[in-house]
């Protein structure tokens, strides 16, 4: 089976299983009631060892089911339209694309960069959307916290998730997988 | 970037926009389509969630359980005495609703529903139940406890259906003051420290109003709402004066934060 295609489905089956776990994982208290995300950091993985092409079907993929997920529509009006998180997905998979050959060279700063900047920038982008539907900018304390304590989870957890998957790799006898280098 | 790889961006970028420009009606559909798809697999997360969290609650010593036997037991005889002085009034009022002809406006069916998830977003305060269309629940249906009103549904599936809760900023709720004529309309903020437990305010009232603290907020139960009218919200905790009307800043009733059973109010009997 092709190196790329098997990725795919590997993200398929991640994304959704990301959502599963943040949607039961209880608000952070301490920092303002902000949620934990893991959909966009599994994303940016994706995007840093996937081809374009197979990166743009990841975006589609991921951007339909976030806006799904988050869809609110509340007396016939909607908050943030469907297809949004797919430019926005398609924006962040096309940056980390050009992070790859770091990627390539066991370099997991951008993949921790790319996850926490990505995570608050998704965020930010959701409260932008809602302020431009209901009008009037209210800038808070708390919603610095929401936007920002998630990217920083997210950055936190990213090289946790690298190496998961790193070990996971060695585990694949298959020669497909020999295209990503592994300190052994 | 060749060729391509621009053409496919430029496709996924089409398609991205012409999902924008899909009915609300039809998004909430493919919305409600996939709770369907996901529904077993989000449950059992939210399932793995409150086992965690109540292992902490389980951690109570035999002797305080003991205390709070004793205690409960009294309060059981208590609250039987009570129910059974509450029968009679209840049995008294039913046939003076009767007889006022009040029945169809007060007499609802309530469709028990338990909460199966919380606060699963970042900017919205929603909560799904585990009813859906084949209970015969539907969108912008009221969402009840025996204290009072907790929201109204929106997306509904098969099983499952997302409540937003009243402290959100886009649930509007047309409202009154016990004991007054005074009418606003009730909606949440758009930010709160703690959303479930949060605050309402009720805009749009008189500059003159006479509103004091504690007063009770009913909805008003306006032509097309959702809500009917006497649904208890909360009661006022401040009043203010603003440029052009007077506000009222609410304390729901229910506390949204740690109900865990709740009806669906599916209409009338």
């Amino acid at each position: 089976m092709n190196k790329a295609l098997i990725d795919l489905t590997a993200l398929f089956a991640g994304v959704v299983l990301a959502f599963i776990i943040q949607d039961a994982l209880p608000a952070m208290s301490d920092f303002h009631e902000a949620h934990v995300l893991l959909v966009p950091m599994v994303f940016c993985y994706a995007a840093l060892v996937l081809p374009f092409a197979a990166m743009l079907v990841a975006a589609f993929y991921t951007g339909f089911l976030s806006d799904l997920m988050y869809l609110h529509v509340v007396g016939g009006r909607v908050e943030i339209p469907l297809g949004s998180s797919i430019v926005f997905f398609v924006i962040l998979g096309s940056i980390a694309s050009g992070f790859q050959p770091a990627m390539k060279s066991r370099n997991v700063w951008p993949f921790v960069a790319l996850s926490g900047a990505g995570t608050s920038a998704y965020l930010l982008l959701q409260f932008l959307f809602i302020t431009f539907q209901r009008g009037g900018l209210l800038w808070e304390p708390t919603v610095s916290w929401r936007i920002l304590a998630p990217g920083l989870m997210a950055a936190l957890i990213a090289p946790l998730f690298y190496w998961t998957l790193s070990q996971m790799d060695r585990l694949i006898p298959d020669g497909s997988r020999k295209m990503r280098p592994i300190n052994r | 970037m060749n060729k391509l790889n621009m053409a496919l961006v430029v496709a996924v970028l089409a398609i991205a926009i012409y999902f924008s420009t899909i009915s609300p009606g039809s998004m909430q559909s493919m919305q409600s389509d996939l709770m369907s798809l996901l529904s077993p697999f989000l449950r059992t997360g939210s399932a793995v969630q409150e086992n965690l969290g109540s292992v902490g609650r389980r951690l109570q010593t035999l002797d305080e359980l003991e205390v709070e036997n004793k205690k409960l037991s009294v309060e059981n005889r208590e609250l039987r005495a009570e129910n059974n002085l509450l029968n009679e009034l209840e049995a008294e009022n039913n046939r003076l609703r009767m007889a006022l002809d009040f029945r169809e406006r007060s007499s609802f069916n309530l469709m028990p529903a338990r909460i199966i998830s919380r606060d699963s977003s970042t900017w919205w305060n929603t909560i799904r139940i585990n009813r859906g269309f084949e209970d015969g629940v539907e969108a912008d249906m009221p969402v009840v406890t025996d204290l009072g009103v907790v929201g109204k549904t929106t997306t509904v599936s098969k099983n499952e259906a997302i409540v937003i809760l009243i402290t959100d900023e886009t649930c509007r709720i047309a409202a009154r003051i016990d004991g007054t004529r005074e009418q606003g309309i009730i909606t949440g903020l758009r930010v709160q420290e703690k959303a479930s437990e949060g605050l309402l305010q009720m805009n749009f009232l008189a500059k003159s109003a006479k509103i004091s603290p504690d007063q009770k907020v009913l909805t008003a139960g306006v032509a097309h709402g959702s809500f009917p009218p006497g649904l208890v919200i909360g009661q006022i905790k401040e009043f203010r004066l603003r440029a052009l009307d007077g506000q009222a800043i609410v304390e729901p009733a229910v506390h949204l934060a740690s109900v865990e059973d709740v009806f669906v109010l599916i209409g009338k009997k």
